[in-house]
């Protein structure tokens, strides 16, 4: 009875999409929205395509990793696009896309190979490495800090590039800035992020990148905390907002933008299997404008990194991504 | 193996690590307290994950709508006493699975804050800064070398934590309250036929166990960041529940646990920030599991058998 209620439903659902506009889910992960991190920046880019497109939207919450598959194939049975974002995903969307190939999926931070799933990666690392080396430069004790949530390649290109940024510095500038850096084994525990961040701190950093997800928002408290001299590197979204003067900038990838492509990419036919990645060339990362603290640089610093950032463009810097790939990477000799 | 040693002694050389134990142990110590209250009773209380959630949210509401940190306080012991009240409720006066009804409160909690989240400030995951309880600062003593940094600026949740302490040790140990405490936990009819009202004793030691339940979810929140996030507590509750089990449900005890863990959370932290140990990443996210590999050799060697109260976890039905 309850199955036959369901499939009713269901296809009620179905028959009044018939003839409207696309129908598109967005299942998020367990940060959820409000994570004022890529959730919340995924969802932005559904509006943005509601607006210009005038399409139907709806998002489906999902509050552990359990919920993936259920979410999914629900939102699969009643939708015309999926949005699924957050690498913890993958598994789920391989396994509910093939079950739905009239439904088209678009990924984020993770590749399904499936004639129907787009998925959009980024260069976290490049968007990264800009910030390390603005750490490096603005760090006035010699010391900077990097927060992890859980190691998984985002968060990891996060770092590493962050790392090269830094190494960057002081190779261009004679320099011996140091990096701590700790895992804090969650995304979702603000005060455990606030107490690795003030470990570091006393172990002498004075500026900490939190790569972290709602983590992250306990190290841009830490920075507050400790008072002026001390700052907070945002993720993901532009977060300087959050404590002004206290989050020197923001590394930032564009999973608005990404997703509103995606999007637009099923409505003018353009859709197409395979994973797409976004640089610092076409703006799909990069760090924040930097609204509240941009007067703390120095103009050196700022066309230093303008130069950092047209050599990463030209392919002059090859930013890397993982722990190998930064234990052999060169810095080449930049001239400002 | 050298740079080893000389991180570990970094590490236990630096006031940090000794003020992050004392901020990290806070929270659990309350909500371990509360454990200790509702359970020398006899009523089993998992419910104080979803306790301290809701003393979390409540600080942060009312902090956020009267502007001031202190209302938002009595609001989240509030919401924590109220839950309490609900758990006491179903287990005392009809009899419910304890654990049951503790599972139902915990996730009562996520579903209420949730909620009320989007409900209240428009989005869901997390809340708009608000103002947090100020810190005891003891001004010229925050000189003092070594202890200053320690000591200088913590918040008053940290004094409440051990002021917790001696109230529940005084107050079971050493009262007629206390002693009645027990009895009704170890041996209700026994209680009973002498006189004392078990059901009476029992919301008792429940609702108390919302109230300091609920500080340690507030300091969380208003205490230490100004601000709430879904599902914030991250499993606190149940690691105070397993303080309160190797601290054998006694005050003292419950408190020294609660120091261990907040003591290897806080090593953790500070040894992964050593740059003379170059760790790869993989080896920092083992550092995570130190907190539990210490409870594990602590329990399994240095603990005897812990002993709970008889009648913990039975409803009392009176004949």
């Amino acid at each position: 009875m309850r199955k036959f209620l369901i499939a009713f439903l269901v296809s009620i659902l179905a028959l009044a999409t018939v003839g409207l506009p696309l129908t598109v889910f967005f299942v998020t992960d367990t940060g959820g929205l409000g994570d004022k991190s890529f959730n919340d920046s995924a969802w932005a880019g559904v509006q943005m395509a509601v607006q210009k497109y005038g399409i139907t939207a709806n998002v489906i919450q999902s509050y552990e990793q359990a919920d993936y598959v259920p979410n999914l194939t629900a939102a699969a049975q009643v939708a015309d696009v999926v949005v699924a974002v957050g690498f913890m995903m993958q598994d789920a969307v391989a396994k509910v896309a093939p079950q739905f190939p009239n439904v088209k999926f678009i990924t984020i931070d993770f590749s399904v190979d499936a004639p129907n799933v787009e998925s959009f990666l980024f260069s976290e690392n490049q968007g990264a490495y800009l910030a390390g080396y603005l750490a490096a430069a603005m760090s006035k004790t010699g010391k900077v800090g990097f927060v992890g949530g859980i190691p998984i390649p985002p968060v990891e290109r996060y770092q590493y590039g962050y790392e090269a940024g830094i190494q960057t510095y002081n190779v261009l500038n004679g320099a011996n800035v140091q990096v701590l850096s700790g895992y804090v084994g969650s995304f979702d525990d603000p005060a455990a992020g606030k107490a690795m961040t003030n470990s570091q701190f006393s172990e002498g950093a004075d500026i900490v990148f939190a790569a972290a997800g709602l983590s992250g928002l306990g190290t841009i408290e830490a920075a507050k905390d400790a008072g002026p001299g001390h700052f907070a590197i945002g993720v993901d979204q532009d977060q300087d907002y959050l404590a002004p003067g206290y989050v020197l900038t923001s590394a930032m990838k564009r999973v608005d933008v990404a997703v509103f492509d995606g999007i637009k990419s099923v409505i003018d036919g353009t859709f197409k299997a395979g994973t797409v990645t976004l640089t610092l060339k076409d703006n799909g990362v990069g760090i924040s404008p930097m609204t509240y603290t941009k007067q703390l640089v120095p103009a050196s610093v700022m066309h230093q990194l303008d130069v950092l950032k047209q050599a990463v463009i030209s392919g002059q810097i090859v930013v890397p991504a993982t722990e190998k790939e930064l234990q052999s990477f060169q810095v080449p000799p930049i001239q400002f | 193996m050298n740079e080893w040693i000389q991180a570990i002694l970094n590490v236990f050389t630096n006031p940090t690590f000794y003020k992050s134990t004392l901020t990290q142990s806070t929270p659990l110590i309350l909500a371990a307290m509360g454990g200790v209250f509702s359970e020398t009773t006899g009523v089993t209380n998992i419910a104080l994950e979803g306790i301290m959630l809701m003393g979390a949210f409540g600080g942060v509401m009312g902090s956020y709508f009267t502007g001031n940190p202190w209302y938002g306080l009595a609001l989240g012991t509030f919401f924590g006493l109220a839950m309490a009240a609900l758990h006491a409720w179903a287990s005392i006066k009809y009899g419910a699975d304890q654990i049951i009804s503790g599972t139902a409160l915990i996730l009562l909690a996520q579903g209420i804050t949730g909620f009320a989240l989007v409900e209240l400030f428009g989005q869901p995951g997390s809340t708009d800064l608000v103002r947090s309880i100020p810190l005891v600062d003891l001004g010229s003593f925050k000189d003092v070398p070594f202890f200053g940094p320690i000591f200088g600026n913590l918040s008053p949740f940290v004094y409440m934590a051990f002021a917790s302490v001696i109230f529940g040790w005084i107050l079971i140990y050493k009262t007629k309250l206390g002693l009645r405490m027990r009895s009704v936990g170890n041996n209700p009819e026994a209680a009973d036929t002498l006189g004392i009202n078990v059901y009476n004793v029992r919301y008792f030691g429940v609702i108390m166990s919302g109230l300091f339940a609920a500080l340690g979810g507030a300091y969380l929140s208003i205490g230490e960041l100004g601000q709430f996030t879904t599902n914030m507590t991250n499993g606190r509750g149940f690691i105070a529940l397993a303080a309160m089990i190797i601290g054998n449900w006694n005050p003292v005890g419950a408190m020294s646990a609660s120091l261990l863990f907040g003591a290897a959370t806080a090593f953790n932290n500070q040894l992964q920030s050593q740059s003379i140990l170059n760790l790869s990443t993989n080896t920092q996210y083992i550092f995570g599991m130190i907190p539990y590999i210490i409870t594990l050799i602590v329990v399994a060697g240095f603990i005897g058998k812990s002993r709970a109260p008889s009648a913990d976890g039975i409803p009392y039905i009176k004949e």
